[in-house]
């Protein structure tokens, strides 16, 4: 037609083209990542020949491999105690401290947060040896307890952060009919803040779980060398003796699976919070 | 300096039909303005104009050529937002030259420029402050000497003067006249201020519904509105309405309604005979019904009627006075602050015939247009 | 007067004393990371004895050639991985910021690889880029249709410490380009449209406009992702570690010092090394800024 149109239709070429590009540029590995997981050895040790983009016998059998070995029930219950270990001790001290942040105005108090939320500041690699010496010294190395408490080192922080913020969230209105309804300090807290607070907390606490079960270089540096072993240690272990490939995209696969679910579960949660956070 | 022809327009935002077959021509170095309600398209045809809305059927012709698909990058029509979109990161004089800068004029040229807009527009001085450290008036005329230093055909406004107060809008309509006298421009101004439209504009389009009601002069418009939303929606305070029907009284022609009988001007009584027994919606505009304090002076078109007065309004030298017509009609009319009367008398008011405006129920136009 | 104030604190602790576990906690440790950086470093042993407090370690790691090759090493993984980062954070975002039709699942979509374990993402590029087969190789071979051959031979990516910790940077990026993506997000949400128009009516097409207003309206967006994605990059050790084991950065040094060596005196040496660092790239970079914003505001 004229010059113009023919801009526009480039334009619009480069356009859905960046899409493409990028969309491909996230799904593409996690796709081979699956793949991986479900591939035969034939998929993976071609001798040269291109390696298939959908394996030539596509099978379960790491899967299988996996959940036929007690030692990997072992891994995955350990990584699911300290994770859920986390998350009960982060919550606990975590979720007090976002009320009286998020409820009263301190003096000082951004003074206070971030000097609470300071010890983030710090690098994971840089923290980690201290810490690891210090739970020597205390001859806890190599202990439940030891990584326990390092992850709510690590999510306590942001179990306060969250908390904080839906606890600030929740009408001032409602805890004072409260109290003028007599109830009194626990009560309330327990029977009506709480369950407001809720989504916020519920988030809180996904987060907390998610980073103590994907979490590496604490488990590196507490329980290296002793016998308890998480998923991530069970990885990175696999990955230092030249491993077949599909088994390692297995253990992968499965060290994702929560994320996953969580994510999807997030997305509805998420959905229907905002709508009643907005009510306010 | 552009004539502006639009041809049949009209457009579709997903469901809703936002303009419908808009027909409307400007000429060259005209002031015209586009008055209606919120959400009645103004604004969208403005865009269209400008290019930054695409057009769904019809045809934008400026001095004859077609500009339906020519990008706004390339139309050289200025346009001057509502919250006049300045540059935040950018001084007024960089505002000003952007557009210079953009289309790379030679530097001497951008100087010589930029200093005509800082005279014209008052700015001296302000030159290296950023928009957050001027006021609204100021900003105002940044956005407008961005617009006009670039030459362009056509200069559009939308809404300029709605974030002023009520002062500086007067001053800054009397510039807006000024500028366009000094200038020349063809300039299409969008707004819902009809003070504005009527002070400002050589000719006004009245849209309504994505329709153009009446396109005339504003003295056309206001003396006589083509529609009811026309003779509504213009003019302050509102126009009264109620019905009737064109009849006879005793050899004369007018206009029965449930309270008095109305008489209009000998000319357009000529006309009605062949309305005869028509349904009308009449409507009379406040400004045109009068206190009588002395019966004598009435005019031969004049029709009395008594009212029962319900409240008054002040509103300076004059006041609004609501009242009731013996058929519970509502009536408003003005009178001067001179006049004593209250709440609950009962008075006597003219209707000037010359004025009385009679609209076609069903198609609600004016049966004399 | 004192009773009152006795008073004013019985009822501050009173509303408080939720507080009091948390803050202790994070900052108990914190205090114990501190002192024991600081009292590891000042630590030397050899054979068996113990010097303390003394500066012979510094000394140890300084004149370590590890240590001041790991240190350019991850001086130039932040200078280029930072940008770099940046770069595909303003694409995607830009992407999100024109999209209308189906923006919330492209969104989702872009958030992914946060959501990935930084493991997994490590193992994934292992796998991907093996030596002497892979993905990788075979694409850049020219062993799939549609793309041409670029290599002869397979590359050996883990042997090299140019491609080593090349892929090293690209896993990190890949896994943290969501972040700077909402970062730059938010930053263009925060434009007024009216802007872009007013800029085509002025003649303005698209790179003008990119240039002229959306790039000078982000910098502190721009600022934001820089800062906050160095610091990253210096701490980074996942992916050089699994990716780059033996082309040591100041992260993995640090565990190779720990482990390997035993030395955890040296390691905390180049521990409040890396601190040190960071420390310092954040203040140069306001100072940077203040710079900027001063030339800016001038001109």
């Amino acid at each position: 037609m004229n010059i113009y149109s023919v801009k526009d239709k480039l334009k619009k070429l480069i356009w859905v083209g960046s899409i493409v590009f990028a969309l491909a540029l996230i799904l593409l590995p996690l796709y081979l990542l699956i793949k991986y997981s479900i591939s035969d050895a034939s998929s993976i040790n071609t001798g040269g020949a291109p390696i298939p983009l959908w394996p030539y016998h596509p099978t379960l059998k790491c899967y299988k491999y996996l959940f036929s070995d007690t030692q990997f029930y072992n891994v995955l219950s350990n990584s699911l105690i300290i994770a859920l270990l986390t998350v009960i001790i982060s919550m606990i001290l975590g979720v007090p401290a976002a009320y009286v942040l998020g409820k009263y105005k301190l003096p000082g108090r951004h003074l206070l947060i971030l000097g609470l939320i300071s010890v983030r500041l710090f690098p994971d690699i840089a923290s980690v040896i201290p810490i690891a010496e210090f739970f020597i010294k205390l001859r806890l190395h190599n202990t439940y307890t030891s990584i326990v408490l390092a992850h709510s080192l690590l999510a306590l922080p942001y179990v306060i952060f969250i908390g904080m913020s839906a606890f600030e969230s929740i009408p001032l209105d409602l805890e004072q009919q409260a109290r003028v309804m007599g109830a009194k300090g626990f009560t309330i807290f327990f029977r009506v803040l709480f369950p407001l607070a809720m989504p916020g907390l519920a988030a809180a606490a996904i987060y907390t779980f998610l980073l103590s079960w994907d979490e590496f270089i604490f488990a590196y540096f507490l329980l290296g060398l002793g016998k308890i072993t998480t998923l991530t240690l069970f990885l990175k272990q696999k990955l230092a003796y030249s491993p077949p490939q599909n088994l390692l995209a297995t253990i992968s696969v499965i060290l994702s699976v929560p994320v996953i679910i969580f994510s999807l579960l997030l997305q509805k949660y998420m959905a229907a919070g905002i709508t009643t956070g907005s009510v306010k | 300096m552009a004539q502006v022809i639009l041809k049949e327009i009209s457009k579709k935002f997903g469901l809703i039909q936002v303009l419908s077959n808009v027909n409307l021509e400007i000429n060259s170095g005209e002031f015209v303005s586009l008055l209606g309600p919120s959400g009645c398209g103004k604004t969208t045809l403005l865009r269209m104009i400008a290019g930054l809305e695409t057009i769904d059927s019809g045809e934008l012709l400026i001095d004859g050529k077609r500009y339906n698909d020519i990008p706004a990058q390339n139309r050289k029509i200025a346009m001057v937002f509502q919250s006049y979109a300045l540059f935040p990161h950018m001084t007024v004089s960089k505002n000003i030259r952007f557009g210079l800068k953009i289309n790379k004029t030679p530097e001497d040229e951008i100087k010589k420029k930029v200093e005509w807009a800082i005279e014209l527009f008052g700015l001296k001085g302000l030159e290296n402050r950023l928009p957050k450290e001027i006021s609204g008036g100021q900003r105002q005329r940044v956005a407008l000497a961005r617009a006009l230093v670039l030459n362009p055909k056509v200069l559009l406004l939308d809404e300029p003067l709605s974030n002023l107060d009520a002062a500086l809008r007067e001053m800054a309509m009397e510039e807006l006249k000024r500028i366009h006298r000094q200038v020349g421009k063809t300039i299409i101004y969008v707004t819902h201020n009809q003070v504005e439209a009527l002070s400002m504009s050589e000719r006004i389009a009245v849209i309504n519904q994505g329709k153009i009601e009446q396109y005339d002069t504003p003295r056309t418009i206001y003396d006589f509105p083509k529609t009811v939303f026309t003779a509504s929606f213009v003019g302050s305070p509102v126009m009264n309405f109620f019905d009737g029907i064109i009849s006879s009284c005793q050899d004369e022609i007018g206009i029965q309604t449930d309270f008095v009988f109305i008489k209009l001007d000998a000319e357009r009584m000529e006309k009605l005979k062949s309305f005869k027994n028509k349904k009308v919606k009449v409507g009379i505009r406040p400004q045109n019904i009068s206190y009588a304090e002395h019966h004598e002076s009435k005019r031969a078109s004049d029709t009395m009627i008594q009212v029962s007065i319900e409240l008054l309004e002040t509103q300076g030298d004059r006041s609004l006075v609501v009242s009731k017509t013996s058929s519970n009609i509502i009536l408003r009319f003005m009178v001067s602050r001179d006049i004593n009367i209250k709440s609950g008398e009962m008075v006597d008011v003219f209707l000037d015939g010359r004025r009385i405006h009679l609209f076609d129920p069903s198609t609600n136009i004016n049966i004399f247009y | 007067m004192f009773l009152e104030w006795i008073k004013k604190q019985g009822k501050l602790f009173y509303e408080i004393w939720p507080l009091i576990p948390a803050a202790a906690y994070l900052i108990g440790f914190l205090i114990i990371i501190g002192i024991y950086l600081i009292n590891l470093s000042l630590t030397f042993a050899n054979a068996g004895i113990i010097y303390y407090p003394t500066l012979k370690t510094f000394y140890d790691v300084f004149s370590n050639p590890k240590f001041l090759h790991a240190l350019i090493s991850t001086t130039i993984f932040v200078v280029i991985g930072t940008p770099l980062e940046l770069i595909a954070g303003l694409f995607l975002a830009l992407i999100l910021y024109k999209s209308f039709i189906f923006r919330n699942f492209i969104r989702s979509i872009f958030l992914i690889p946060l959501a990935i374990p930084a493991l997994v993402t490590a193992t994934l590029l292992f796998i991907l880029f093996d030596f002497p087969g892979g993905h990788i190789n075979h694409l850049l071979m020219g062993k799939y249709p549609l793309f041409p051959q670029l290599i002869q031979e397979a590359l050996n990516w883990r042997a090299s410490e140019f491609l080593a910790l090349g892929i090293s940077m690209i896993g990190k990026i890949w896994r943290d380009m969501p972040i700077s993506m909402l970062i730059l997000l938010a930053g263009l949400n925060s434009i007024d449209p009216e802007l872009f128009d007013s800029a085509k009516t002025m003649g303005a097409g698209i790179r003008q406009r990119i240039i002229y207003i959306i790039l000078p309206l982000i910098i502190p967006s721009i600022s934001a992702v820089v800062l906050l994605r160095s610091i990253e990059m210096w701490k980074e050790f996942i992916f050089p570690f699994v990716l780059a084991g033996k082309y040591n950065l100041l992260s993995t040094l640090i565990e190779s010092f720990y482990n390997d060596w035993g030395n955890s005196y040296a390691a905390s040496v180049v521990a409040l090394i890396m601190v040190f660092c960071i420390i310092i790239t954040a203040y140069l970079f306001i100072l940077l800024m203040e710079y900027f914003k001063k030339r800016i505001l001038r001109s």
